[in-house]
């Protein structure tokens, strides 16, 4: 289950970090803030520099991820595989 | 007062770049096309597809007209919300790909349709597919009218005959092309959308003193000042945070287009679906960002250069900034890459309502059809449905992508909670996915604006239009019915015997890549549970006044 769990996580975690990256301008339609970063007014340029960057950065955290996630899969069932393997050998004997 | 003919003086420049472009086209099209011999060469391109080429595909199949044209003419008229809007489009192929794109991979869908028939069986999976041919229609709707309206410009014809000639060589192309034409083309066609959108676009900005004109989707502050004093309210956000939470149907309806999860089956493997992920993400931020700039350029153009643009003309905005500012030469470049745009995406579409009309529906009733009548049957309907989009295309709404997005949010309620809840939660069956698809697409198009202008949710008319309203309402309620329409019908003796509980429990299992079936895993009540809590709030909230 240890697989199983890490692949529910990552998967939520992932997809609610995504939405939040992509939809910063619903932050701060409930929280306005004032000022300029970059000679841009801060709710202007943070959802898009959030919406390509932020999103880019998570795509490179979810491709390294899910494949480790693949591999601890392959992993648990080969141990299933041998659990059941060896339990059946001492049925037999 | 005199509307002004936005077209180009020199017809035979725009002519060229388009016959050029095509002829490139065909020519990848055709040695690509003697490759296809199967269906599967036909959809997915035998997925043997790499990730660069995949994820500039990927790029291109989603970046279309909407993007070119579309949305440029929304932030000209309606400013920075809609730039908000667009940002969260992003998430897509991101989403798709880690909630349920690699899984539909390892069990090797040919469409999501495919995973709804293994799943829920041949009466949802058509309801479903009859559903996505309207999306994938609408879809195409969109970019026919982007299309028509690039050709009006090039070839200095009205409306019609630019929609008819443009789209009868696009819909030649796609039929004659299929897939494997689709994906290399379309990693052609993103190079030429980025450079042809993203040079001219520096240009322009050079030409109205801009600083930072040699990287335009990020570097255009200096004209900010200016901005802010002809128009103070340019990056006012304008609507409530309820409008900015409808959004998120359009992130969940990205989840269910057909034509765009489709890419992820061409993928060669996992790892490299993953990494296609990676780069479309890189080239759709770039385009996107650009996109935003060339709105920002547009209303600045308008509001401190004396540029007059009609409403009418909104969507041309794009085109008229490079025939204002850029030579003539340019602006054809421009106008191939906008047919470029137009061109990926309708191959998307348009394969997209082949493979769901031939293979979800057609082969679905009727197996025994061999295999080379299936490949002609998926070639008509490629044909008729982009026949089907160009007769649509003839009365147009105002903007071209309010049909694009409100097809976003029809594939959020009819096909995304079925493929989410059907990946991730064993206990849904198919009675809780045909009452979600039927019940939620029905909804949703009673309360947009098309079919009964009297019942809607906001009276605003973009936000009715493009289907943010709807989507709000109907997207919570399809989610909700196929979680309590499948716990309820699960447990009733009568109906059990007519469910195929113990192959869906291992299907699921193996898609998710386990060889064995654990009873605990993807079947937790709790999570069930917290969804339909909360996309009942979500559906009763939509209900309340929007006050836009």
């Amino acid at each position: 289950m240890k697989a199983y769990r890490l692949e529910v996580r990552f998967t939520v975690l992932l997809a609610v970090l995504l939405l939040a990256a992509g939809n910063i301008a619903l932050f701060f339609s409930i929280f306005p803030v004032e000022g300029n970063l970059f000679g841009f007014p801060i709710m202007y340029i943070i959802p898009i520099l959030s919406g390509w960057f932020g999103v880019l950065i998570l795509t490179v955290v979810a491709n390294n991820i899910g494949n480790k996630i693949d591999t601890e899969i392959e992993k648990a069932n080969e141990e299933e595989e041998e659990r059941v393997e060896k339990q059946e050998k001492e049925e037999g004997a | 007062m005199e509307e002004t003919m936005w077209r180009l003086d020199n017809p035979i420049l725009g002519i060229g770049a388009i016959i050029v472009m095509f002829l490139v086209f065909y020519i990848v099209s055709y040695i690509s096309n003697r490759k296809s011999s199967s269906v599967a060469d036909l959809y997915v391109a035998g997925a043997t597809v790499g990730p660069i080429t995949n994820g500039l595909a990927m790029a291109s199949t989603y970046m279309s007209l909407a993007t070119f044209l579309g949305i440029t003419a929304l932030i000209l008229e309606l400013q920075v919300p809609f730039i908000m809007l667009w940002i969260q489009l992003i998430l897509s192929i991101p989403l798709i790909t880690i909630i349920y794109g690699t899984s539909l991979r390892r069990m090797g869908a040919f469409s999501p349709t495919h995973f709804i028939r293994e799943r829920y069986g041949v009466k949802a999976s058509i309801i479903a597919a009859l559903f996505m041919i309207l999306v994938s229609i609408m879809y195409a709707l969109g970019q026919m009218i982007g299309i028509a309206l690039a050709f009006e410009m090039a070839f200095g014809v009205p409306y019609l005959p630019g929609l008819i000639v443009g789209g009868l060589i696009i819909v030649g192309y796609v039929t004659i092309g299929g897939m494997a034409g689709a994906s290399n083309n379309a990693a052609i066609q993103m190079v030429i959308i980025a450079l042809m959108f993203i040079i001219p676009l520096g240009a322009i900005m050079r030409a109205m003193g801009g600083d930072g004109w040699f990287f335009p989707p990020l570097l255009y502050a200096d004209m900010v000042p200016a901005m802010m004093d002809a128009m103070p309210n340019f990056f006012d956000y304008q609507f409530s945070p309820k409008w900015y939470f409808s959004l998120l149907g359009l992130t969940l309806g990205s989840l269910g287009l057909p034509h765009l999860a489709m890419r992820i089956y061409t993928a060669s493997n996992l790892k490299s679906a993953r990494k296609a992920m990676v780069w479309f993400a890189f080239i759709i931020g770039l385009v996107f960002s650009a996109t935003y700039a060339m709105g920002f350029v547009g209303v600045y153009a308008t509001q401190t250069q004396g540029l007059t643009i009609s409403s009418a003309d909104a969507d041309k905005l794009t085109l008229i900034l490079n025939l204002v500012y850029n030579p003539e030469w340019v602006t054809a470049l421009v106008i191939a890459g906008a047919v470029a745009a137009g061109l990926s995406t309708l191959s998307g579409n348009l394969l997209a309502i082949g493979a769901l009309l031939s293979q979800d529906i057609i082969t679905t009733l009727k197996p025994s059809i061999p295999s080379k009548t299936r490949v002609k049957l998926g070639y008509a309907a490629v044909f008729a449905g982009g026949i089907i989009s160009i007769i649509l295309a003839i009365n147009p709404p105002a903007f071209l992508v309010v049909s694009i997005l409100w097809a976003f949010g029809l594939a959020g309620v009819t096909n995304a909670p079925l493929i989410i809840v059907g990946v991730w939660w064993k206990e849904a069956n198919k009675y809780g996915a045909m009452a979600a698809a039927l019940v939620g697409g029905i909804l949703y198009i009673i309360v947009s604006p098309f079919v009964f202008p009297g019942i809607v949710l906001t009276g605003h008319g973009v936000t009715d239009g493009m289907g943010l309203s709807g989507a709000m309402l109907a997207i919570p309620v399809s989610f909700v019915l196929l979680i309590v329409v499948s716990y309820i019908t699960n447990r009733i003796p009568k109906l059990q015997s007519t469910l195929t509980t113990a192959e869906d429990h291992k299907l699921i299992e193996r898609i998710h890549g386990w060889t064995n079936v654990h009873p605990k895993r993807y079947n937790s009540t709790v999570g069930a549970a917290i969804t339909v809590v909360v996309f009942s709030a979500v559906a009763i909230w939509s209900l309340f006044p929007w006050n836009l």
